[in-house]
This record gives C-alpha cells, structure tokens and sequence, in this order.
C-alpha cells in the first residue's frame, strides 16, 4: 500500500479520498447496525402483552357479605367492607414494601407482618414505616347484580356504595 | 516385552501430546510450569513470601473465587431438573428432594456455597480494607471488586426466587419493592425486572436466565479481571519495607491454594451432608407469612427498611455502594499498605470496623430479634 499524500496543488488524491469514504462508510455501517440490533434487543426486555389478572373484576353479590363485616378477598389481594353507610373496598397490598396486610378485628386496623406498618379500616396510615394509606379502589354495582371493583380508579374516603 | 516397551511408549507420547512438560523437578522446570499450563499461567512465575503467609491474605480471595467454581458446577447439575415455570418449580424441587440421585445433596450444597460465598466475600472485602490493599496502584481492582460483592447479593437474590416457595415469593414481593422505590427510574426497572406488575411466569423466567447466563457470565468475566489487575498491579499489596525475597510459585503458591480449595470443598460438603436446605410451602399470594423475612444477608436490610423504605432500602445502600467506590481515589496515602491494623490507619480502619459491625448488628438484629410484625423479640424467650 502507498500513501497518497496531497499533491503539490493541495489536492487529496482521489484514490486516498475514495478510500476515506469507504472507510467512514464502513464505520458507519458497523455503528449503525450494532446500535440498531443493540437497540431492538433493550426494547424487546419490555413486554408488550401482560398476562395478568384484569383490573376490574367481579368480587360477588352484595347479599355474599353479611352487614358489619369485613371479607379479604385474597385472590384478588383486598378488603371488601359492607357498612351500615355501604361498601367499600380497601387495598391489602402494604405500600411500603407489598406484603398482604392482615385485618385486626380487636384494633379495628390492619396490620404489616413484613416491617410492622399498620393502618385504620378506611386506609389511613396508624404506623409507619409506611408513608403512603392502602388505596380505596372503585366499587360499583353491575347490570347483572355484582360488586365490581376497577384497582384502576381509587376514591376518597367518603366513598361508599349502597347496594 | 518389546510390546509392554511399545504400549509405554505410546502412552508417554499421549500424555506428552497434553502436558508438553514433565512434573517441575529442577528450578528451571518450576519456573517453566507456571508458563505452559493454561490454569496455571495466571499466576507469576516467582512469588515475595511475605504474600504467602496465610495470616496476611486468610485465603478469602482464593476461597471466594473457589465457591463461585463449586456453585457453577452444582448449580448445572440442578439445571437438569428446574423448570422455570410457576406450577412446575416447585414440584421440581420436591422431585430435586425427593426423586433425583443426590438431588438433596446437590442442593444443599449449591444452597451452603451460595451463603458461605455472600459471608467470604465481604470478609475478603474487610481483609483488604484493614490491611490497606485498596490503595494505589489498585483502587481500579477495588472498583472491580465492589462490583463482583454487588454481583454476588444480585445472585443470591435471584436464586432465592427459583424454588418458588413461601420465601421465594416473599423475599422477592420485598426486594422489588424496594427497587421500585429508587428515584426517577425506579418504577420502570421494577417493571422489567418482573416483564410486569406482578410476580408471575414472566419474573421468574426473567430471575431464572439472569441467575442461570447473565449474571455468572458478568462474574466470570469480571473475575478474569480482578485476577489480571493483581498481576498487572503488582501482585498482592505488600509494605514498602517488606523482603523481596522471592520463591518459585511452583510449588508453594499452587500448594497453598491446593490447601484452600480443600477446605473450602470439605466444608461445603460437610454442611450439605449435616443441613438440608429448608423449602417452604408452594408461593401463595394470598397468604404473606407472619414475619416474612428475606435471606439473611438482606436481613440487615430489611431492617433498615423497617425504620423507611426510602431511607433503609434506597439511601443507606446507595451511600455505603458510592462511599465503597470513592474510597480508593479519595484515601490514597501510601502509608500502611500491607500490614493488618496499620498504626497509621488507625481512624480509618475505625469507621470502616464501625460501619461493618453496624452491618453485623442490624442482620443480627433481622435475624433473631424480630418476631410476628416485625416486633422486636428476644430470641431466648419462647
């Protein structure tokens, strides 16, 4: 290989000049195609369909829940109240760190088995370490005569549904 | 007799055709051995013997990396067996129990190393703390090491989901927690730790190649590092002052690491045939355990969250991460490198003693002292 180095014009010799085009289409070429392959393998890590439980999902008859009482419906992981006001449900994820909240029947609360947080029945933090009350989600009656609650939508405490 | 001449001779130039030199007899020879092995070359061909006293490194290096090959090994065997499936999981780990040869010695082995190798690695963490080895020219290989400390717990994390029981599912429900509870990007990297919200198929297929491929292939890579960076760094730290004395690897490098591997082999194997590694009820969901409680390693952890999920989990871990990482380019006075407890160390070896045992303290404290709610309890009384 010889060097072709600028003539006494100043002029880059076109043999020089074609291979640096080459080059930087190489360089180019390579980067462009390992970004891009970089790039569709860190989009593929997020998944583009979850299959996962619905967020708005039956959770049984009004008349399934005696007045005064308290239901965990444990597979969904939540608390359905039936009051003398109505019903309301409240989350049993803690929000400090997702462990199933236990209900007190005696404290009137509920209780964090993983770091000690505890909480009133309408959600409200008694204790921490957590910061954050256990979310009040939806409730409504459906057509045909359910409860359904929507973990989507949460609501302030005053909610109650009368069914 | 010309046969038996004829099967010998064959057999010499077999094994010749392997290892091309003999067994190190002369000086030369033993200087020669470190050169023409592959396993061996790592090693310098002549050592100071200041480095070869076992009370100035205690073998925690050596012994960490010699549990990491032991966990490879048993951890394929096992790999015949797991399903990383939500119903299959746990049947494969009463089958590992209860159905495959030396499947419960298999596991508790692989279960032991993998603790045994979170405590040696932060001892060999503390050994080259006190004895000033991070210091320059090897603040990089410290780098490195933190990194390879953080590559373990990432390990042990997420081989404590595989089984798929009640703390599997636990322990992980709170560690991803706490990730989710990191500024900015938190949420997110929760999200594709898990491939979604919740604990299901998607997380423990994720757990299951992270644990398996991506993360021993990371280890083994940046091992080879750490390994070349003793060398390329001037071998083990020694004082200034200290004999350059020096001594053929062959053999009283390679003995002394015989003699660890030994050790380390015994005594994994002696506590998989003396403990069974518990196994909990299949993962449920609905049913948090009262405590739950994570591996003990991340017990110190937990109760640090116990005090604020920010503080504990986010705060305190990143500070101690960065402070680990900063340390060799901001303490770099050569003075007392290569003596255990230098006098002229003495503040720093303090706050380093202070934080580690504050470490040891709120483990043990995690461990014993906390009961149903994370109550504090006195483990003595029933």
């Amino acid at each position: 290989m010889t060097d072709h180095p600028p003539d006494a014009s100043g002029e880059v010799a076109p043999a020089a000049r074609r291979r640096a085009v080459v080059a930087w289409l190489g360089t180019g070429s390579l980067v462009a195609g390992a970004a891009g392959l970089l790039a569709a393998m860190a989009r593929s890590v997020v998944p583009e369909v979850l299959y996962e439980p619905a967020r708005r999902f039956p959770v049984g008859r009004p008349a399934d829940f005696p007045p005064a009482s308290v239901t965990f419906v444990a597979e969904r992981r939540l608390f359905v109240f039936n009051t003398q006001d109505g019903f309301y449900a409240v989350s049993a994820v803690c929000t400090h760190l997702g462990c199933n909240v236990n209900h007190e029947e005696g404290e009137k609360g509920f209780a964090c088995p993983c770091h000690g947080s505890a909480f009133f029945e309408d959600g409200r933090v008694r204790k921490g370490p957590a910061a954050w009350p256990l979310p009040r989600f939806a409730i409504a009656l459906s057509r045909r005569g359910e409860l359904v609650v929507d973990t989507r939508r949460t609501v302030g405490p005053e909610f109650r549904l009368k069914a | 007799m010309r046969r038996g001449a004829a099967i010998g001779a064959t057999v010499r130039r077999l094994y010749r055709s392997v290892f091309r030199t003999g067994w190190p007899r002369t000086k030369p020879q033993r200087l020669q051995a470190m050169l023409s092995s592959l396993v061996l070359h790592v090693h310098p061909t002549r050592v100071r013997v200041g480095v070869l006293r076992p009370s100035y490194t205690l073998g925690l290096g050596l012994a960490s990396f010699f549990l990491f090959v032991s966990l490879t090994a048993t951890g394929l065997a096992l790999m015949l067996y797991y399903v990383p499936h939500p119903v299959a999981a746990y049947r494969s780990m009463k089958d590992l129990e209860h159905a495959v040869a030396f499947g419960m010695f298999l596991r508790n082995s692989h279960r032991w190393a993998a603790h045994g190798m979170v405590a040696v690695v932060f001892l060999h963490m503390c050994r080259v703390f006190f004895t000033g080895a991070y210091k320059p020219p090897r603040e990089f290989n410290w780098v490195v090491g933190v990194v390879l400390m953080l590559l373990t717990l990432a390990l042990s994390f997420t081989g404590y989901l595989l089984p798929w029981d009640q703390l599997a599912y636990w322990a992980i429900t709170v560690g991803t927690a706490i990730v989710a509870h990191f500024p900015v990007l938190g949420p997110q990297v929760r999200y594709l730790l898990l491939g979604g919200n919740e604990i299901g198929q998607a997380a423990l297929l994720r757990f299951y190649v992270l644990h398996c491929l991506v993360l021993p292939l990371a280890m083994a890579a940046l091992v080879a590092l750490h390994f070349w960076r003793v060398r390329k760094d001037g071998g083990l730290s020694a004082p200034a002052h200290a004999s350059q004395r020096r001594v053929t690897a062959w053999p009283h490098l390679v003995l002394r690491e015989l003699v660890v591997l030994v050790a380390v082999l015994a005594t994994v194997n002696v506590a998989a045939l003396l403990f069974d590694a518990p196994l909990e009820a299949v993962a449920d969901a609905t049913r948090t355990p009262n405590p739950a409680k994570a591996p003990w390693y991340f017990l110190g952890l937990q109760e640090l969250v116990h005090y604020g999920a920010i503080l504990g989990g986010v705060v305190v871990p990143t500070a101690l991460v960065v402070a680990l990482v900063v340390l060799p380019y901001v303490d770099t006075h050569p003075r007392g490198v290569g003596v255990w407890f230098a006098r002229e160390r003495r503040a720093a070896n303090a706050v380093f003693a202070a934080v580690a045992h504050a470490l040891v303290a709120v483990t043990v404290i995690g461990t014993f002292f906390r009961g149903p709610n994370w109550a504090f309890v006195v483990p003595w009384a029933r």
